[in-house]
C-alpha cells in the first residue's frame, strides 16, 4: 500500500511537472508570436475617418494610415521632398503645365469588407482616383477639402453647379484605362501634386460610400497600410493590411541623414518591407497632464511635451536636451512646426485699416506700425513657447527656400519708445486712440496671450481701458466672427498645406479677403501683381524674389504682427524606431514605424 | 435691535463661524474692490512662475503676475457673482412662485410650473453651462445663465407657501376689504416669505459661487478680470511647470468661503426650522 502511495504521489508530482513545463513552453511560443505594437498619443480627437472630413491633424494622421494617396512625403527627408505613394511615379506634366498623367501601381487592393459584392476587397483603379476627388464637389459629402481642388481642375466646378451627377463626365479628369489618370489643370499650378498627398486625397470606393454613407466616418475602407479595428473617443486600434504591397524601403531615397538621424535605429529598416509594426494604438489624450502621465508610465510610447513642462523635461532649451534621468529611457526631438502663429489687423476696419480718407489712412498705418514696434516676440516667446519658438520678420517662415535669412528683423523687435515717438508723430494720444478689440477663443492660455498683449500696448502708451477682449465661447465662433470681419486684431496660427511658400502667401492675397484666408482683408496692389505673377511659377528665383516682395509689403504696410513658429518638443521611447514629424509626414511616418528587438518585442 | 435673521445666525456656535469668516472675506473684498487692496493683479512682471517670496506671498503665475493680488480680486468677484446672481435668482422666484401659489391650479400656476419643471428636469451646471455658452460667453451671459438656472427651486418654495397662507384669516380679510390680488401678494404674502427666501438665498449664494468657478474654467465665465475659477483654470498649466501657488490660494479661499457660506446657511436653517416647528 505504502509503495501505492509514494507512486500515486511521483506520478503526481511527474504530471505537475509536465503541465508546467507545457505550459511555459506554450507561452514562450506565444510570447515568440506576440504582435509587435506601437502605441501613439495625440493631443486630439478626431471628428471623422472619411478622408473628404480629414481637416484635422488628428483626422488627418489616421486617414493617411487607413487610405492610399497618390503622393506622399519620403519620411526622412528635409526639406520635404515628394514621393509615389499609390502612383507608379511622379506625374508626367505637359509642355504648357496644365495636363498631368498619373499612372497607378497595379495590383492595389482594398481591404476586405463587406461594402463589396463578394465582400473582396477590389484593385484600386483610377475611376476610384477620380470619384475621390469629385465627392468632395458633391454637396451630399459636405466636404472640407473641396478649396484644395475649386477652380483648378477643368469641369469640376462646373460638374458641381450642375448637380454633382456621377454619370456626367468631368473633362478634366479622365482615366485613360484602368491604371491612367488625366488631369487637366484651368491654369499651371505648381503646388498641384502637394494636393494629392495630403488625407484630402484619400482614395475611396464608391461602394464603401454607398453602403455606409455618413457611417464611413466611423469605418474605414481604404487600401493604405493598417487596416481599422475599432475606433471610439479615447483611442484608435489598426492591425496591420496584410494585403498592403510590399515595397522595399530604401533608406537613402527616404533621405536619412546619418548625422541628423544618429542613434535612431533606423538603419535596421533598410530593404525590409513596411509597414514594420503588427498593430498602431492610438490614444487620443487631450488634456496635458494625462498625457504626459500616460506616456510617463509607459503606457503610450510617444508624447509632444506641453510647454509647461518644458522646465521639467528639458535639460537646456538652446538646444533642447533631455534632463540626463530621461535621458535612458526617451528619445527628443524639437521640431520646428510648418506654420507660425501671429496677429493680424482687421484692414477692413477704418478705426485701424484702410480708410477712405487718406490723412486718417496714413495715421492708421502709423497706429498700427506702433502696435508692432510694441509687441515684445521675445516676451511672448519665452512666456509661451517656452522660449525655443523662433521669431521671424513677416509670413515667409525659415526652412521655406524663399525665406530670406538676411532680411531687417526691425518688425521683430520690440521697441516702446520708437512706438510711442510714431504715435505722437501720427497725433494719436490717449484721448484720441481708438478702442482695440482683442478677439480669441474662450480659454485660459488665449486670455494670458490677450492680458500679455495688453501689457505691452500699456507699455507705449495705451489707456487699459481701451483694450477690450472680444471672447467666443468656442474656436468656431471665433472663427466665423473673424470671417466675416467682426474682429479687429486677429491672433491665429497658421499651420501649412504642404510645403510651399505660397500657401502662407496667399494669407494676405486681395481677392483672398475675408470670408475667404486673408482674414486681415489686406489687398495691396503692390502685393496682390507680385503675388499673382508667382503663384503659377514653379520654384525658381524669379518666384523666389517675387514672393519676397510681396512680404516686404506685408511688413511695410504693417497689416500683421509676425510671426512666431513654434518648436515642438516631440519624446519617443527608446526601444521605437521612428523619426517623428508633426507636419507633413506625421501620418505617414507610422508605416515605417518599428520596434527594436528583443526588448521592442511586447 | 439686531435683525432676526442675524440673532438666529449668532445663537449656534457654526453660524458664529460662518458669519466671522464671510466678515473677514467680505472686508477684503470689499477693500479690494475699493481699490485699497490687489491693485496690481494684472501687472506683469519680469518673473515667470516666480516662487513665493516677501513681495509675492504666493508667488507669481505665468505672466508674472502676482497670486496673492489676483486671489484678492477673485475673492472679490466671487461676492459680486454671488451678489448678483443671488438679487436675480431669488427676484424671479419670488415673483413668479408667489404668483404660481396665487393663482394656483390657473394657468399662470400651469405655465411657471411647466417652465421649473422643464429647467429643473436638466442637471443645474449643465444647464447653466449649456446657457451661458449659447449666450456667447463672457459676463453677462454667465450671469443671466445661472439666473435662469436658479430661481426654480425658490419658485417651487414660495409657491407652496403663499398657498398655505393664501388661506389665512389676514388674507381672507384683505380679501373681505376688497384689496387686489396684486396687493395682497405684494404688501401681505411675499413679506410672510421671508425666512425661506434668505435661508434659499444663501444656498444661492454658494451656488453662484461654485458655478461661476465651474463655467470660467470651462472658459465660458468672465470676460475679463480674475475669478476663483479661471485662476483653478491656469492652475493646470501651473502644475504642470510644477508651481501651485495659483491652486493653493483659488482653492483655499473657495474653501474658506464655502465653508463660511455654508455654515451660515446650516446655522439660518436650522433656526427657522426650529421656529416653525409644531410646538
Amino acid at each position: 500500500m505504502k509503495s501505492d502511495s509514494t507512486l500515486r504521489l511521483a506520478l503526481a508530482v511527474l504530471l505537475l511537472s509536465l503541465q508546467t513545463a507545457c505550459k511555459d513552453a506554450a507561452d514562450s511560443a506565444a510570447d515568440l508570436t506576440e504582435p509587435k505594437r506601437y502605441v501613439h498619443s495625440l493631443d486630439g480627437v478626431p471628428a471623422s475617418l472619411d478622408p473628404a472630413q480629414a481637416g484635422t491633424r488628428y483626422a488627418k494622421f489616421l486617414v493617411l494610415n487607413l487610405y492610399d494617396t497618390l503622393y506622399r512625403y519620403r519620411y526622412l527627408a528635409r526639406p520635404y521632398e515628394l514621393a509615389p505613394n499609390l502612383a507608379a511615379a511622379m506625374p508626367e506634366l505637359s509642355k504648357d503645365g496644365l495636363t498631368l498623367t498619373i499612372r497607378l501601381k497595379r495590383g492595389v487592393h482594398f481591404i476586405d469588407d463587406p461594402a463589396f459584392a463578394d465582400g473582396k476587397g477590389r484593385e484600386v483603379t483610377a475611376q476610384d482616383v477620380i470619384y475621390s476627388l469629385q465627392r468632395h464637389f458633391d454637396p451630399a459629402t459636405r466636404s472640407q477639402g473641396a478649396w484644395l481642388w475649386q477652380g483648378r481642375i477643368e469641369g469640376l466646378d462646373a460638374w458641381k453647379d450642375q448637380g454633382s451627377n456621377y454619370e456626367q463626365p468631368v473633362s478634366g479628369l479622365r482615366a485613360l484605362d484602368r491604371h491612367t489618370l488625366e488631369i487637366r489643370l484651368t491654369q499651371p499650378y505648381p503646388q498641384f501634386v502637394h494636393t494629392l498627398a495630403q488625407g484630402f486625397a484619400g482614395v475611396v470606393p464608391r461602394e464603401a460610400v454607398t453602403a455606409y454613407g455618413l457611417e464611413l466616418g466611423r469605418r474605414a475602407v481604404g487600401s493604405g497600410p493598417f487596416r481599422l479595428q475599432s475606433i471610439d473617443s479615447a483611442r484608435a486600434r489598426l492591425v496591420r493590411n496584410e494585403r498592403f504591397r510590399q515595397e522595399t524601403f530604401d533608406l537613402a531615397l527616404e533621405g536619412f541623414d546619418p548625422e541628423r538621424d544618429q542613434g535612431l535605429g533606423l538603419t535596421a529598416l533598410d530593404g525590409r518591407s513596411s509597414p514594420f509594426i503588427d498593430e498602431l494604438e492610438v490614444e487620443f489624450i487631450p488634456e496635458d497632464a494625462a498625457r504626459w502621465s500616460s506616456f510617463y508610465s509607459g503606457l503610450t510610447q510617444f508624447t509632444k511635451v506641453p510647454v509647461a513642462q518644458f522646465g521639467q523635461v528639458l535639460e537646456s532649451t538652446a538646444p533642447p536636451t533631455l534632463k540626463p534621468e530621461l535621458q535612458e529611457r526617451f528619445q527628443l526631438q524639437a521640431a520646428p512646426e510648418l506654420g507660425f502663429v501671429y496677429t493680424s489687423f482687421n484692414m477692413a476696419d477704418p478705426e485701424i485699416g484702410y480708410s477712405e480718407d487718406p490723412q486718417r489712412n496714413a495715421r492708421n498705418r502709423a497706429l498700427r506700425c506702433a502696435i508692432v514696434k510694441g509687441f515684445d516676440w521675445t516676451q511672448r516667446n519665452q512666456r509661451f513657447f517656452g522660449g525655443i519658438g523662433e521669431v521671424f520678420p513677416g509670413v515667409i517662415p525659415p526652412r521655406l527656400p524663399e525665406y530670406d535669412p538676411e532680411q531687417d528683423r526691425g518688425s521683430t523687435e520690440a521697441d516702446p519708445a520708437a512706438a510711442r515717438a510714431l504715435l505722437a508723430a501720427a497725433d494719436w494720444d490717449a484721448g484720441n486712440l481708438p478702442v482695440l478689440e482683442y478677439g480669441f477663443p474662450a480659454s485660459v492660455t488665449e486670455r494670458q496671450l490677450f492680458e500679455q498683449f495688453r501689457g505691452f500696448m500699456e507699455a507705449i502708451g495705451y489707456p487699459r481701458a481701451k483694450i477690450q477682449p472680444l471672447s467666443y465661447a468656442s474656436f468656431g465662433d471665433y472663427y466665423r466672427a473673424y470671417s466675416q470681419g467682426q474682429v479687429m486684431l486677429i491672433t491665429s496660427a497658421w499651420t501649412m498645406d504642404y510645403p510651399d511658400a505660397e500657401n502662407t502667401v496667399q494669407l494676405f492675397y486681395g481677392p483672398h479677403r475675408a470670408p475667404g484666408a486673408n482674414a486681415a482683408s489686406f489687398d495691396d496692389p503692390q502685393f496682390n501683381t507680385a503675388f499673382s505673377a508667382a503663384a503659377t511659377l514653379p520654384p525658381s528665383p524669379q518666384r523666389t524674389e517675387l514672393y519676397r516682395a510681396a512680404n516686404q509689403r506685408v511688413i511695410d504696410e504693417c497689416a500683421a504682427i509676425t510671426g512666431l513658429v513654434r518648436r515642438l518638443v516631440l519624446l519617443w521611447d527608446r526601444q521605437v524606431i521612428l523619426q517623428p514629424d508633426w507636419a507633413f509626414v506625421g501620418g505617414y511616418a507610422m508605416r515605417f514605424v518599428d520596434l527594436r528587438d528583443p526588448a521592442g518585442q511586447r | 435691535m439686531s435683525p432676526e435673521w442675524l440673532r438666529i445666525l449668532w445663537r449656534s456656535p457654526g453660524g458664529r463661524t460662518g458669519c466671522l469668516l464671510i466678515f473677514l472675506l467680505g472686508l477684503l473684498a470689499s477693500f479690494t474692490s475699493m481699490g485699497w487692496l490687489g491693485q496690481g493683479w494684472s501687472a506683469g512682471s519680469d518673473i515667470s512662475w516666480g516662487e513665493v517670496s516677501a513681495s509675492h506671498w504666493f508667488g507669481t503665475n505665468r505672466l508674472g503676475q502676482d497670486i496673492f493680488d489676483r486671489a484678492l480680486v477673485a475673492t472679490a468677484t466671487a461676492f459680486r457673482v454671488g451678489l448678483l446672481v443671488t438679487l436675480g435668482a431669488i427676484a424671479i422666484g419670488a415673483c413668479l412662485g408667489g404668483l404660481a401659489g396665487w393663482r394656483h391650479d390657473r394657468w399662470p400656476d400651469h405655465c411657471v410650473m411647466w417652465l421649473a419643471g422643464v429647467l429643473d428636469s436638466v442637471p443645474v451646471f449643465l444647464l447653466a453651462a449649456a446657457l451661458a455658452f449659447a449666450f456667447g460667453g463672457g459676463e453677462a451671459a454667465m450671469y443671466l445663465a445661472m439666473i435662469l438656472s436658479f430661481w426654480t427651486t425658490t419658485a417651487r418654495l414660495v409657491r407652496a407657501e403663499v398657498m398655505r397662507l393664501r388661506g389665512q384669516d389676514f388674507v381672507l380679510a384683505a380679501r373681505a376689504i376688497g384689496l387686489p390680488g396684486q396687493q395682497i401678494l405684494r404688501r401681505h404674502l411675499l413679506p410672510n416669505t421671508m425666512h425661506l427666501l434668505l435661508v434659499q438665498a444663501s444656498l444661492t449664494f454658494v451656488a453662484a459661487i461654485k458655478t461661476e468657478v465651474i463655467l470660467s474654467f470651462l472658459g465660458i465665465g468672465l470676460d475679463d478680470g480674475v475669478s476663483l475659477g479661471l485662476m483653478l483654470a491656469e492652475a493646470t498649466q501651473d502644475i504642470l511647470a510644477g508651481h501651485l501657488g495659483n491652486f493653493l490660494a483659488a482653492s483655499g479661499c473657495l474653501f474658506l468661503l464655502l465653508l463660511g457660506l455654508n455654515l451660515a446657511a446650516d446655522a439660518l436653517q436650522d433656526g427657522v426650522d426650529m421656529k416653525q416647528a409644531p410646538s
